[in-house]
């Protein structure tokens, strides 16, 4: 809200490094944009009595006026909500449009070729693709929510993505592994057919045991390892790495100073891949990789939920509804179309490390 | 190419003209006055990316793109405050930075030097207005001249008012998250003080001993009890008395233990019955120092570890410039319930005419969460809907899922 007048002469100040103007000078230029004193409305700041009697009394002075104002005040905010609202209202019904027309022109049809070939042009595939997704409050919503999970297994799969990890808050997912895997063994064989053309699947969980095949190194079917965390893998592993090291120190066995960025790395790396080290020292040569790519969110806004805060460092975002704003309070459905927009999104952003 | 500069000219020359300006200074005005009348998030953070792209796409050196980027700071932060946002965080500058070219960096620290240094000269006017500035991060890794500097300006105003400015200056979440599980492992690997150890754990094992000794021989011998009794009536019932006196005694007890060869203590006459368990409580002490428990570790121990204690949670973290990335920026604070925006503009030109569709955004959906209480405090709204638009919007979209 600087007056361009105003900015050209601090541009210029700061242009020439030698500082011309100086304190007074530009506090001078400051003031007109200074709000005025009375309009402060933060009563733990007058720190001098004095200074908020004065207010106080100034106040008073312009009761009309600043009533006038706050109702003005009071009547725009209603109306930007109102039109924003309608905005909002609009762009959904666009995207919901939009969202249909991709929904029918790519569909996957349970065939591995015809989602290879939509990643076909892809500049970049994520080796570890990451999802939020959340339980809903229906009553099969776990089926539902099982149902999902085989769904992106299988894109995967096909889209030769290596790793997957699904966050879901509440951990329901990690009491039925065995089930989990039958179901998603059950989808790859809709999608695939004969098991022997099947990609092999490792599904585990923090301080869970691998569930699933050893992935063969001489076969060719591409071997995929999902990771199921929820909300416990977050801030509560970090909780308890902080318990042990405590302990450790108290016992004398560590010292603070030994506490890097490196270790803590190490440690928290290890809980989401040591199950499946194990067996890359065996021969499957397979890298694995703590870090997820990309992270989709299917969310109507993009909320981490309490997603394990370490490991998102660079990971890329993307949620499935934060375009159009939706308010429904559920997920998103977990759509094929949803899933390929996030993959195409990676394949455009541009990577930068250390910005 | 020409007539693209000539139409931006004609542009920036009219929206300069005084009339124009006066027009949309009080538009300005207007909107953040009335996004002061909805909820209004007390935490919000920003990553300030896209100064170099946007001097690259216009042609400037990139040190004057990094002086454009501050320049709409101070807009944002404008509009921030005035519209009620009690802290505000940014991302000056990650400790990944130190990697690109010395001149940029050293020209961000002379940025840095120069705005904090002339702040610090407004003494009055940051008294009257201006928010309590706050340096997050290695603070050891810059030059001594730019920590002095940030020194000046964190104590000059730390006397401030109620507004924050987190200046995140060389840092990155890992480091800050690894600090604060060191700091909490030095804080629990300090023994606790023998003499402190009695009078903070409320009851102590040693006492406890004491008061059943003491009862069990209180039915016998007449004169502990009277001597109790003397001391509870000097201490006339108070807790704080009592817990001083259980202290003293035990105290007492102590001394009569070490000493326990001298039975000239009032409580002499038991020493000879129970001298082992005396013994061995003082050994086990004098062994292995006593430290507060791990398991009492929780994450609010963390939290408060972190360089954010004390502030209210994130609750709005925008990134411009369109990249995906949290690039190490709050990861410990932002992985909750803080929505979280990226933008596709580069920092320099991001203004109120951005900020206003997240700040009508989440303001729509806190008030829509407060409507429907069950889903108080959780304002993805879990809980089914109430709202009829939003049940006319879910049929219509599955009307659509339908029809297809």
């Amino acid at each position: 809200m600087v007056s361009q007048k105003d900015r050209e002469i601090l541009r210029a100040e700061i242009r020439s490094r030698n500082n011309k103007l100086n304190a007074a000078d530009r506090e001078d230029l400051l003031k007109p944009y200074l709000p005025d004193p009375s309009e402060l409305s933060t009563p733990q700041r007058s720190r001098a009595s004095t200074s908020s009697s004065q207010r106080r009394q100034k106040a008073r002075k312009t009761p009309i006026r600043s009533f006038i104002k706050s109702q003005i005040h009071r009547l725009t905010y209603a109306i930007t909500h109102i039109i924003f609202g309608i905005i909002v209202r609009l762009l959904q019904a666009y995207h919901a449009v939009v969202d249909r027309i991709f929904a029918i022109v790519y569909h996957h049809h349970r065939t591995p070729e015809l989602i290879r070939k939509d990643v076909r042009g892809l500049k970049r595939i994520p080796q570890h693709l990451s999802v939020i997704l959340t339980l809903r409050s229906e009553d099969d919503a776990l089926a539902v929510l099982m149902d999902e999970v085989a769904e992106l297994t299988a894109w995967s799969a096909c889209a030769g993505i290596h790793q997957l990890s699904v966050y879901e808050k509440t951990g329901a997912l990690k009491f039925c592994i065995p089930a989990l895997h039958q179901i998603i063994t059950t989808k790859l064989a809709s999608y695939y057919g004969t098991p022997s053309h099947q990609p092999s699947l490792q599904l585990f969980a923090p301080h869970h045991p691998v569930h699933g095949d050893t992935p063969d190194p001489n076969s060719e079917n591409p071997a995929l390892a999902l990771l199921l965390l929820s909300s416990t893998d977050g801030r509560e592993t970090l909780v308890d790495l902080t318990k042990t090291l405590a302990e450790m120190s108290q016992n004398g066995k560590l010292s603070p100073e030994d506490i890097t960025p490196e270790l803590v790395d190490a440690e928290i790396s290890e809980i989401t891949t040591q199950p499946l080290q194990a067996d890359s020292a065996s021969g499957a040569a397979k890298i694995l990789k703590p870090e997820p790519d990309l992270l989709l969110v299917f969310a109507p806004f993009l909320k981490l939920d309490g997603y394990p805060p370490w490991q998102i460092r660079l990971t890329e975002m993307y949620c499935t509804g934060d375009r159009n704003h939706a308010l429904n309070g559920d997920g998103e459905a977990v759509e094929y179309q949803g899933f390929m927009r996030g993959l195409w999104h990676y394949a455009g952003a541009q990577m930068r490390f250390g910005r | 190419m020409a007539g693209s500069m000539h139409l931006s000219r004609l542009r920036n020359w009219f929206l300069a003209s005084p009339p124009i300006e006066f027009a949309i200074n009080t538009l300005k005005e207007l909107l953040v006055g009335a996004l002061r009348q909805g909820p209004i998030p007390q935490h919000v953070a920003f990553v300030m990316d896209g100064n170099r792209r946007f001097a690259r796409s216009h042609g400037i050196e990139t040190v004057e793109g990094h002086n454009l980027g501050f320049e709409a700071l101070a807009r944002i932060l404008d509009v921030c405050y005035k519209s009620g946002v009690k802290v505000v965080t940014i991302y000056a500058f990650s400790i990944e930075n130190f990697k690109r070219s010395k001149f940029e960096v050293d020209a961000l620290m002379d940025m840095a030097k120069v705005k904090l240094s002339q702040m610090t000269q407004h003494g009055d006017l940051l008294d009257r207005y201006g928010a309590k500035v706050r340096v997050l991060g290695r603070l050891d890794l810059l030059k001594p001249d730019v920590l002095a500097a940030v020194n000046k300006a964190v104590d000059l105003t730390s006397r401030n008012g109620d507004r924050v400015l987190n200046i995140c200056f060389p840092y990155t979440s890992r480091d800050e998250i690894t600090t604060a599980i060191r700091h909490t492992v030095e804080d629990y690997s300090k023994p606790l003080h023998p003499g402190n150890g009695h009078a903070r754990t409320p009851f102590s094992e040693s006492h406890i001993a004491h008061n059943i000794r003491a009862q069990t021989l209180g039915s016998k011998t007449h004169d502990t009890q009277s001597d109790s009794e003397s001391t509870s009536a000097e201490s006339s019932g108070q807790e704080d008395d009592n817990i001083l006196r259980n202290d003293h005694a035990n105290r007492i007890y102590e001394s009569g233990s070490s000493f326990s060869s001298s039975t000239t203590l009032h409580l002499g006459q038991q020493d000879p019955q129970h001298p082992k368990t005396t013994v061995q409580g003082k050994t086990s002490d004098g062994e292995s120092p006593a430290f507060i428990s791990p398991e009492t570790i929780s994450r609010q121990t963390l939290s408060d570890h972190m360089l954010t204690k004390g502030t209210p949670p994130l609750d709005i973290l925008v990134r411009t410039s369109g990249v995906e990335r949290l690039s190490d920026f709050m990861l410990w604070q932002c992985h909750e319930n803080t929505e979280i925006v990226f933008l596709d503009v580069m920092w320099p030109e991001f203004d109120l005419w951005h900020f206003m569709p997240v700040m009508l955004g989440w303001q729509r959906r806190i008030s829509k969460s407060r409507q429907n209480p069950d889903a108080e405090g959780n304002f993805a709204g879990d809980s089914p809907e109430s709202s009829e638009e939003d049940m006319d919007n879910m049929v219509l979209r599955q009307g659509k899922v339908k029809a297809v």
